[in-house]
């Protein structure tokens, strides 16, 4: 394939990419803003005691649902269109499609963060949007789809790569327990009783675990080969991976200690230790792609891939930990339990998204990152900011429970995890910068093209005599 | 970002491959058994599927050995636990007997009998030489085993030995066995299924 053609699929992307990127860089901005404000309240609990909007019980959904909803799944939909019309070598189908979600999909976010923050929140965890704004999401996400599966429909290479199977996979793996999830419990007649928090655990652990991680996995196993210079190692691997994953990872999330009868906590343990199947397969990918690569990242994408891929066994190890029924006894109901949540969501699925964002981008735009020294930066406030909240939440969650739930213990760990959240924030901020900079150079790059076109002398063959 | 990407050794528009290594025997061999386990595990904790099972109680019939028993399920509750105790380990969990040990309970027709009196006679004196059970001889010896226990008891495992595994005969007062302690008297000698037939039933 010639660099021209490549060219022009790349440019294909670039108004439908932007829409998305844009809108989840202001709001990874606003999430972490407010999961900074939300943790402010660990060191002073009444600084926000006449101000509603920033108390806790609001800040925090808020900016959990900032963070998964309006970065993280709009930003992955624009990485997966991109490696889509990629990897099937055409241009982007129905390209004004995904613009149009795009909008809608960071409207409803809007709509769904302004109604959390003055106390219209639904009350389910990750289900906080109300109805209206959820149904723009549903139909968002199907537009995207569309685009997306019309692209891979035009495909010209047959057969497919493994990161193909994974993003499909999400495809539908959203669509379908998004609305199950609404339909069931935020509708006009929710189901009753005990059901509501098993299909709310249900619903948290399939979008929390199972669709980052087919998002995240099919991200990365597109490219750490394709920067690692090496072929994925190997298909029949990553198959093995994507099968045993979605059987055993959507059984999970009911907690040992549930209040439901006891065949469903059973079941989950069960198919949470069977996760170390899925887990030892996608590690021996990972270190036979990565490793024998002559390549030194530097602080660029590549290291974002890998330490998303370090994360990610690392949280799927915590997750089998936290449902291993001795260790739970002590971990259940503490911060244990976000610790591996913020883990999978910053750790895991942001870090990999931000760095497939930093490889693709110069591309669909065909000029340099305006500050490629921030990319480093950023690399480095994230490292320093998931190891800082996850690690010090982690621990306090084993403190908190090893020490009967005693806040004097578990307090210094979460004003640590501030400290984590505001490298976080930084980084989110270099990571804004780049692409805002980035849009306003295209932007202005095409005024000046429109008045250079505009202004332009006319040419002597066009003058009529 | 720049100068990671001239250090790629390969262009970076090409788009990525796999190769088509298989998966090692160990993996799979890891899934089967950590399935197996947690079948295992399931079969322990799960209560296997039953809406009344909560944590930490792991299966109907636990659930239901807790309950506080009254009238004849009491009696049949107390003579179950008497009856693993000192009967089942010869007669079996199951009262179908074993080999060459002890012959079967679970249909006897010394069981089943209408009476009472024979069956009460049995665990009070014991049993020496043959006796004929579901029409196949038994020569063996069976020590005075119901002797030492007090009456309610005894008539409490009995009642349980006649209405369990599909015998489906009625209680054992402990009048009947007050009237067959009386009957032996003080000097209990051990009787074959032929002395015992010779009895009322």
């Amino acid at each position: 394939m010639n660099d021209l053609s490549q060219q022009k699929i790349d440019a294909s992307c670039r108004v439908p990419l932007l829409a998305l990127f844009g809108g989840a860089a202001l709001w990874l901005v606003v999430g972490l803003l407010l999961a900074v404000i939300a943790s402010l309240t660990f060191h002073k609990p009444d600084m926000f005691a006449d101000c509603p909007v920033l108390s806790y019980g609001h800040a925090q959904p808020a900016a959990n649902d900032a963070i998964l909803y309006g970065f993280c799944i709009p930003a992955a939909l624009g990485v997966m269109l991109w490696i889509f019309a990629r990897l099937s070598q055409t241009e982007l189908v129905l390209p004004l499609v995904p613009i149009v979600a795009a909008n809608i999909w960071h409207l409803g976010v809007f709509i769904g963060i302004v109604a959390i923050l003055i106390g219209d929140s639904t009350g389910f965890a990750w289900l906080e949007f109300p109805r209206g704004s959820s149904v723009l999401l549903f139909a968002a996400f199907l537009l995207v789809a569309i685009s997306a599966v019309a692209t891979f429909g035009q495909r010209k290479e047959r057969e497919l790569y493994p990161s193909h199977w994974f993003l499909l996979a999400a495809l539908l793996w959203f669509p379908w327990i998004y609305a199950t999830a609404n339909l069931l419990i935020v509708s006009g007649h929710p189901v009753r009783g005990v059901t509501q928090a098993v299909i709310g655990w249900w619903f948290a652990n399939n979008l929390i675990f199972v669709w980052l991680s087919l998002v995240g996995l099919g991200t990365a196993f597109y490219f750490l080969p394709k920067l690692a210079g090496r072929p994925l190692q190997s298909s029949y691997f990553a198959l093995f991976a994507f099968w045993t994953l979605i059987l055993f990872g959507t059984w999970c999330g009911i907690p040992q200690g549930a209040p439901v009868p006891a065949w469903l906590p059973a079941l989950s343990t069960v198919a949470s230790s069977l996760l170390i199947v899925p887990l030892i397969a996608i590690a021996v990918i990972v270190v036979k792609t990565v490793c024998g690569a002559d390549v030194h990242c530097k602080g660029g994408p590549f290291c974002y891939i890998k330490f998303g891929s370090a994360a990610f066994l690392l949280s799927g190890l915590m997750l089998i930990a936290s449902a291993c029924p001795h260790f739970s006894r002590i971990v259940q109901f503490t911060w244990f339990g976000p610790a591996q949540e913020q883990l999978q969501i910053l750790g895991f699925f942001a870090i990999i998204i931000c760095g497939a964002v930093y490889e693709l981008l110069p591309r669909i735009m065909d000029f340099e990152l305006p500050f490629p020294k921030f990319v480093r930066f950023q690399h480095w406030c994230f490292m320093l900011g998931i190891v800082l909240l996850a690690g010090s939440l982690a621990i306090g969650g084993i403190e908190q429970g090893l020490k009967n739930y005693d806040l004097a213990t578990t307090l210094p760990f979460l004003r640590a995890s501030t400290t984590g959240l505001l490298f976080l924030l930084l980084g989110s901020l270099l990571f804004a910068a780049n692409i805002f900079v980035m849009t306003l150079k295209w932007k202005l790059a095409l005024i000046k093209s429109v008045i250079a076109a505009v202004t332009a002398p006319l040419e002597v063959s066009e003058v009529k005599p | 970002m720049s100068d990671e990407t001239k250090s790629c050794p390969t262009p970076s528009n090409a788009e990525p491959t796999a190769t088509r290594s298989t998966v090692p025997m160990w993996v799979f061999s890891l899934t089967l058994v950590l399935l197996f386990l947690g079948f295992v595990y399931f079969d322990h904790h799960g209560g296997w599927f039953d809406e009344r099972v909560y944590g930490p109680y792991a299966s109907a019939d636990q659930l239901d050995s807790y309950q506080p028993k009254s009238g004849a399920a009491a009696a049949i509750a107390r003579g179950r636990k008497i009856y693993e105790s000192n009967c089942g380990t010869c007669h079996g969990a199951d009262g179908l007997g074993k080999p060459n040990q002890a012959p079967p309970l679970a249909g006897s027709e010394w069981v089943k009998a209408k009476g009472v009196q024979r069956l009460t006679h049995i665990p009070l004196m014991g049993i020496a030489g043959s006796i004929t059970v579901e029409s196949q001889t038994w020569n063996l010896q069976m020590a005075a085993m119901g002797a030492a226990l007090p009456d309610a008891d005894l008539a409490a495992v009995l009642t349980y030995i006649r209405s369990s595994w599909g015998n489906g005969m009625g209680e054992v007062t402990a009048d009947d066995v007050k009237a067959a302690r009386a009957a032996i008297g003080a000097n209990p000698h051990p009787m074959s299924g032929d002395e015992m037939m010779k009895m009322p039933e």
